[in-house]
């Protein structure tokens, strides 16, 4: 008698818990994972959107094997990449250790740092068109000052990535400060204390107690960090006018994506790019997830 | 007892869909049955006083066009008092990718406008609805115009309008240089010679812009030099010589004669705001920028239009829209109607009178042209005469990124005449043969 009424106890409660989660998994159902699978459907046709996608079998991905321009995109988004997330992580983790410390007005400082976040991206990328545009640009007019010619920021295909890193490093910086700082404040005193009797200078203990006590936080911001970057598309399609000529040396693969998707209107192609985009993630998390066990300390 | 509650789950699940799609259909479906329920009633009746209010959506893309298009919209609603309808603009980049989705789940809007660069997909997919001959008199348009919209002998959308491509230019610039203003007297040699002498790079002035505009910019010139885009049989005109001069002549503003901005910067600054900004002595775009122009207050008193400089022959580009009306509306015969209005002569004057654009009826332009009388907006209907129909194929979107990413490069000095084109050419011709 006893054991029923347990088990209608925990019936009930696992009816509820769905019942309460139903929404979003219902959302994730209808607006995630069915539109996961039909891209991976989608990849295997030829379809302009409307009409019944024919099957085409691995024709797309024979294509995009040998299709330089997909490549040179997965290149240019590496690149980019590179430049942004690890100065971005390190920046953060700088910011945020000097922040942890007790300065006259801290909270002030979070606010300026945190700012940027607050802001959505399109404002963002349209304040840096102007400070980077070449002819008005504040920026280039701060370097004229200097005596710097001319920096096409936007338009010159070796400025464009590193350009768009840095719109990225500013822009991301506030939120990633924010969360290591919540990790740093995580640390004991204790050890800091015991370091001091030691005497451990402030390099030791940032590498022996600070570092090691804030992976946990580092990893997280680092692979957040790395998925944005590797899906790179906004500040692009924003800040780069389409008739711009140095869009077709640096796109990104995303931004590759939206072009056969939307532009040029081949569905079937446009899925194989983006599955390819999803792989190279999937690699990149994957890498990381192994990488921790050497780095990352949970308490 | 586990099976028995994800059994529960999945219904509960299935009835939150359907929750949640219903109130969707509720909205548009709640004047639907009980429109067929009169529908019933009225073949017994066919004098039916009170209708049912019906609300069709019109979505269009340009918010300068939008009080007029609410106007057609009222006088359409003034003699059919129980069909209101709505008008809603999405701006040009996004409205396509809303189409597209809103054709593919089957809930387009009731009217909208279409494009010849869309048309052809939209009109092989079904997915609009035929114009037949008791709907309107093509007759009082033009044939152009009509063949653009025309997919295997059938008419998709009511014409709208029609635009064609001038001269834009800066008085104030070529008073100050004492040239006199282009005319129909110009030919090509003449609109370098001006532009030479109006550009003055030190203080960043520059004669005649050439962005990279396929309509706007190097399309007139090829058929002002007897080239074509796509050949009569269907290829690409890109191999023919006559195009590639056309094509190199307008780049050679930049890199030869110097007398218009890189690629680069109008990437940059936007070629209508480096013509507003008084940078640009003429630049060549359509009869669409007037309004926004004439009331921009810089640039509004300090310019003005002139015809397209004459080549071989004088050539311009046309092109136009349609109402469009979709084919699995839930109101047909509602939709029927109102094209059936838009497509009357009073539909297009209250257009024209709203200054949007060139209604297409017949001797209706004049109400758009009277709209600016400081100005010399006769020529865009005058080119009328010999304009050439915007060039397109159902492969377009397909060719069009290779035409642009190939000309851009060529653009910049990148890639060679003899790579480019003869590259171009064969691209094309691949994409066109598939069709």
């Amino acid at each position: 008698m006893r054991v029923k009424s347990v088990n209608k106890q925990k019936a009930s409660n696992y009816f509820w818990g769905y019942v309460m989660s139903a929404p979003s998994i219902i959302g994730l159902m209808i607006l995630n994972i069915i539109p996961f699978f039909y891209t991976i459907y989608l990849s295997f046709t030829e379809s302009d959107g409307l009409s019944a996608p024919t099957f085409v079998g691995v024709e797309n991905f024979t294509r995009l094997a040998s299709d330089s321009e997909v490549w040179l995109s997965v290149m240019n988004t590496l690149y980019y990449t590179v430049l942004s997330v690890p100065l971005g992580v390190f920046l953060s983790l700088l910011f945020a250790v000097f922040l942890n410390n007790k300065i006259k007005g801290v909270s002030i400082y979070r606010t300026i740092y945190f700012l940027p976040m607050v802001v959505a991206p399109a404002a963002i990328a349209m304040v840096w068109k102007w400070i980077l545009n070449s002819q008005y640009g504040i920026l280039n007019f701060l370097l004229s000052k200097l005596g710097i010619d001319n920096i096409g920021w936007l338009i010159n295909s070796k400025m464009i990535i590193p350009s768009l890193a840095m719109v990225t490093i500013w822009s991301t910086l506030g939120y990633n400060l924010i969360l290591i700082l919540a990790g740093l404040k995580n640390i004991p005193e204790t050890y800091y204390e015991a370091a001091d009797i030691d005497g451990a200078n402030g390099v030791r203990k940032f590498f022996h107690i600070t570092i090691p006590l804030v992976s946990p936080m580092l990893f997280f911001v680092l692979i957040t960090s790395l998925m944005a970057a590797l899906k790179q598309f906004d500040y692009y399609y924003i800040m780069l006018d389409p008739s711009n000529p140095a869009i077709d040396k640096t796109q990104t693969i995303l931004y590759l994506f939206y072009e056969y998707a939307f532009t040029i209107n081949e569905k079937g192609y446009a899925s194989a790019i983006v599955l390819l985009a999803f792989v190279i993630i999937m690699v990149f998390t994957a890498l990381q997830f192994w990488m921790q066990k050497k780095w990352v300390h949970y308490e | 007892m586990k099976r028995l509650l994800s059994l529960m789950l999945v219904v509960l699940m299935i009835m939150a869909l359907v929750v949640g799609c219903s109130n969707d259909a509720d909205q548009k479906g709640e004047a639907t049955g009980k429109v067929d329920t009169k529908q019933d009633e009225s073949k017994e009746d066919t004098k039916e006083e009170a209708k049912d209010p019906v609300e069709l959506t019109f979505s269009i893309w340009d918010n300068n066009q939008k009080e007029g298009m609410e106007a057609v919209a009222a006088a359409f609603t003034e003699q059919n008092p129980h069909v209101t309808v709505k008008v809603e603009v999405t701006p040009w980049n996004e409205y396509w990718t809303k189409l597209e989705a809103s054709a593919v789940g089957n809930s387009m809007p009731d009217i909208f406008w279409m494009h010849t660069n869309e048309f052809f997909k939209y009109a092989t997919n079904k997915k609009l609805m035929p114009i037949e001959d008791d709907m309107i008199d093509q007759s009082k348009f033009s044939q152009g115009l009509v063949d653009l919209f025309t997919y295997e002998g059938t008419l998709y959308g009511v014409p709208k309008d029609f635009d064609t491509i001038a001269i834009f230019y800066n008085k104030e610039l070529f008073d100050a240089a004492g040239e006199a203003y282009p005319d129909d007297t110009w030919d090509w040699d003449k609109l370098v010679e001006v532009a030479q002498a109006l550009t003055d790079v030190e203080n960043g002035i520059y004669g005649l812009g050439a962005p990279y505009q396929s309509q706007n910019g190097f399309y007139p010139f090829i058929y002002q030099n007897g080239g074509t885009v796509i050949t009569e049989d269907g290829k690409s005109g890109y191999a023919l010589p006559e195009t590639q001069e056309a094509v190199q002549f307008y780049f050679d503003m930049i890199h030869k004669y110097k007398v218009s901005p890189t690629l680069e910067y109008f990437a940059e600054n936007g070629t209508n705001d480096t013509f507003t900004s008084g940078k640009l002595a003429m630049f060549i775009t359509g009869s669409w920028k007037m309004k926004s122009f004439s009331q921009n207050e810089i640039i509004a008193d300090k310019f003005d239009v002139a015809v397209l400089a004459k080549g071989k022959e004088r050539a311009s580009i046309s092109n136009g829209l349609t109402f469009s009306g979709a084919n699995d509306t839930e109101h047909p015969e509602e939709v029927r109607a109102f094209l059936e209005f838009a497509a009357t002569e009073e539909a297009h004057i209250i257009q024209g009178k709203s200054g949007a654009a060139i209604p297409a009826y017949e001797n209706t332009q004049s109400y758009w042209v009277e709209l600016f009388p400081d100005y010399n907006v006769n020529v865009f209907v005058e080119m009328l005469d010999y304009s050439v129909p915007f060039p397109t194929t159902p492969s377009k979107p397909k060719w069009g990124e290779v035409e642009s990413s190939t000309l851009k490069a060529f653009g910049t000095g990148e890639l060679a005449a003899e790579d480019a084109f003869p590259y171009l050419a064969e691209e094309m011709d691949k994409i066109l043969e598939k069709e």
